[in-house]
């Protein structure tokens, strides 16, 4: 009996350890975080990012150089494919364990921040860095001019062009001087149907097209830098209020549309029989995309022969280029010795030329560092496109897409009714004012509490 | 045989007589801790969480905050809430009579003793262990409105390309056909071993009757395998009310949540929503009131099932 009681007790001993156990980490982490702040000790951040392949090695790599530089800072670091990271993230900011910085999508910035999980690193920015010598610091400033973020890499919009497929239609090359239109006049001579027709010929048929003059998805390559050029958008200044429903968006619509229906442009549903909708182009079945710098990657893995020009201008000469500056967010829970630590990873990665080089190497994005971008490095490295000047002319007239805390929500209202005009469903007039309803509707539903 | 009965009858005694707590009941408790510590922890924790959510307004990244009723209400009147539970319930009617059927006809089928048979019963399980993201590309092969199989065979016989997925009157039939395939099989093995506890006397014995085969299987096998049927037809409904991956993966361009659902919602349903609402735009509070509004829709139907079971089922004994 004696021999069964103490079992017993060592049972329950077991289970109230494992229980222990549990909450145990937490307080231990919070308590490192406390006292570390004395000199002498190393910091331990953890540093959260998305990633694949060739991009996942390089940033341990870079990671441990700056640890060697840095032997008092300790880097631990959390990654996982995009989807997955993001879903993580927000689990981890709702449980309290989120890294103490983690690497954003440009787009996900105002949603940290207007949430109030990112921690402002104005003061930071404007005592530590230059910040004319950075492109796309202002990207990530809310309405009231704060910066939340500093860029990681930068993506921005630009008109990707095949060569082959312009010299085989004796079509010349498109260059700063082109507005939308003459777009659509080049695309008809560059889209073919299956008999071997031009848009431009008689028996032309919309239906059954073998080649797209220019491949169109959703809203970064696709509508709002249409929209933006044509003196239209989505939200006013203060981005709470839809702007949907002008006179501007109506006649770029119609652009759009028309080219649609005569099989220039890819429709919605023309995307679906592709594996993605990027693959139109690097799979030469479009002559031209509206594509950020990243899109460089899958063209160059196919071979095709391509190059890339500024964005073609709206009726008016405006001009406008998607941008969007994935940044790194230092999270705002997080104590004091820590964002310091954290922050020096940020100075470490903008300011150091030869981390920018590492990075832009990959060919993922577009250099923070003005003067890596202007280097030959970067601008003659001999990959494809060869005019990258064009992403860098690129940044006088870029602007973000129209980015907000629920600029997720909002984009998605957006597709839907446009995505219906698009397929001709409904007049364009009829998806504009549907679209300006539900935008503002998402808008008042977050902003008005 | 007669050692166990009056072991038995002693631990009746002991039972009786001691405390409320017998050194036998600690020990009980003490076996039955583990798993009640994971209930408590992980489920019923969890699920009055998700209930207090559902009245609140939550974002993840900030404390909930009490709203009341407002989640509800808001449902109500959500258009796309009532369309994705119209297209859940949809996708539900043409998929359970459908699948509970080509399952059972499979099973007579591949019940007899026939060369090859395990082969046969393999080539239609395969389709269970495979993931979505393969399915989806099978299903591609098929249904691509460009490249697709189904469209080569309908122009060569004559009739118009259809846009399948891409058309909102086509999109349902399409998951629901490509969902019947991928889990017909499963459902196939279930029916095999309910056949297979038939007993062989009550066939001979409606033989010797004179019963034919139709008559055989609509009086002796029906019957004796409504059980199996009964379990086949919650699972399935179940699953169909669940329903997401597949839907994400075949409707989602490129992985994008976003655009999962399509065209113009018209493949939208409930748990997709729920996602959705939930993760992609940091609405918590909203996604758990659709989870319990899915969870008091799925306990009606089921309840209404066992309750007309007791007029079809026949158990034995």
């Amino acid at each position: 009996m004696k021999h069964v009681s103490r079992l017993f007790i060592l049972m329950t001993g077991m289970i109230v350890l494992v229980l222990a156990g549990c909450s145990g980490t937490s307080e231990n982490q919070e308590e490192a975080g406390s006292d570390s702040g004395s000199e002498g000790d190393t910091e331990t951040i953890t540093l959260g990012y998305y990633s694949s392949g060739s991009a996942d090695e390089k940033m341990k790599d870079i990671i441990s150089q700056f640890e060697e530089e840095h032997p008092d800072i300790t880097i631990e670091t959390q990654n996982s494919p995009y989807q997955q990271f993001f879903q993580k993230l927000d689990t981890q900011i709702a449980g309290g364990n989120a890294p103490d910085i983690w690497l954003s999508d440009g787009v996900f910035v105002q949603k940290y921040a207007e949430r109030g999980a990112a921690k402002d690193l104005t003061e930071w920015v404007q005592n530590d860095l230059q910040t004319d010598q950075y492109y796309g610091l202002e990207f990530n400033q809310g309405p009231e001019g704060k910066y939340w973020a500093v860029p990681q890499g930068i993506q921005i919009g630009a008109l990707f062009y095949n060569k082959d497929m312009f010299d085989k239609a004796g079509v010349e090359y498109p260059d700063d001087s082109w507005t939308w239109e003459d777009l659509k006049e080049a695309g008809e001579q560059l889209t073919i149907d299956m008999n071997g027709n031009t848009a431009e010929n008689a028996e032309f048929s919309a239906d059954n097209i073998n080649q797209y003059g220019l491949t169109f998805f959703n809203i970064t390559e696709g509508w709002m830098p249409v929209l933006k050029s044509y003196g239209g958008g989505v939200l006013d200044e203060d981005l709470q209020t839809a702007d949907i429903d002008t006179p501007e968006n109506l006649k770029a619509l119609e652009y759009i549309t028309d080219g649609m229906e005569r099989g220039i442009f890819t429709d919605p549903s023309d995307l679906q029989a592709f594996q993605s909708p990027m693959s139109p182009f690097p799979s030469e079945t479009a002559a031209m995309r509206i594509g950020i710098y990243a899109r460089t990657l899958a063209a160059n893995e196919t071979g095709v022969n391509y190059d890339v020009t500024v964005l073609p201008k709206g009726p008016d000469g405006e001009r406008f280029s998607p941008v969007i500056a994935n940044s790194w967010i230092i999270n705002e829970d997080t104590s004091d010795a820590k964002a310091e630590a954290a922050w020096e990873w940020i100075e470490y990665w903008v300011s150091e030329d030869d981390v920018q080089r590492q990075w832009a190497e990959l060919g993922e994005a577009v250099p923070v560092k003005k003067s890596v971008a202007n280097s030959d490095m970067f601008l003659n490295s001999g990959d494809k496109p060869e005019n990258k000047q064009a992403f860098l002319d690129s940044f006088e007239f870029a602007d973000t897409l129209d980015v907000n805390a629920v600029w997720s929500e909002w984009v998605n209202e957006m597709t839907d009714n446009l995505n219906k005009t698009f397929l001709g469903e409904v007049e364009e007039k009829e998806a504009l004012e549907s679209a300006d309803k539900d935008v503002q509707q998402v808008l008042d539903d977050f902003y008005e509490d | 045989m007669l050692v166990n009965t009056e072991t038995i009858k002693t631990r009746r005694k002991t039972k009786k007589k001691g405390p409320a707590l017998s050194h036998e009941g600690k020990w009980g408790l003490l076996m039955v801790t583990p798993y009640l510590l994971h209930f408590i922890i992980f489920i019923l924790f969890t699920l009055l969480a998700s209930l207090y959510f559902s009245f609140s307004s939550y974002d993840m990244l900030n404390p909930p905050e009490w709203v009341g009723l407002e989640n509800y209400n808001k449902l109500i009147q959500d258009p796309v809430f009532w369309q994705s539970l119209k297209n859940t319930i949809y996708f539900t009617v043409l998929f359970v009579p459908t699948q509970t059927i080509l399952a059972l006809i499979l099973a007579v089928a591949l019940n007899q003793s026939l060369k090859g048979l395990k082969l046969f019963r393999i080539a239609h399980f395969i389709p269970v262990i495979s993931s979505w993201t393969v399915v989806l590309y099978v299903a591609d092969a098929i249904f691509n409105p460009r490249f697709g199989l189904a469209n080569d065979l309908l122009v060569k016989i004559g009739l118009q390309p259809q846009q399948w997925l891409n058309d909102e009157q086509q999109v349902i039939p399409v998951l629901v056909a490509v969902a019947v395939w991928k889990g017909v099989g499963y459902m196939m093995v279930i029916y095999l071993a309910g056949l297979q506890n038939v007993p062989e006397d009550l066939y001979e014995s409606a033989e010797i009757e004179g019963a034919g085969v139709l008559k055989k299987f609509r009086h002796v096998t029906i019957p004796l395998i409504s059980g199996t049927t009964f379990l086949v037809l919650v699972l399935s409904t179940i699953t169909t009310f669940q329903a997401f991956e597949q839907v994400y993966v075949m409707t989602g361009n490129g992985g994008d949540i976003a655009s999962a659902g399509g065209p113009d919602n018209a493949s939208m349903v409930l748990m997709l929503y729920l996602f959705q609402q939930g993760f992609s735009f940091l609405k918590m509070g909203y996604a758990s009131a659709i989870a319990w509004v899915l969870f008091l829709i799925l306990f009606v139907i089921t309840m209404i099932q066992v309750k007309l079971q007791k007029k079809w089922v026949h158990y034995e004994k």
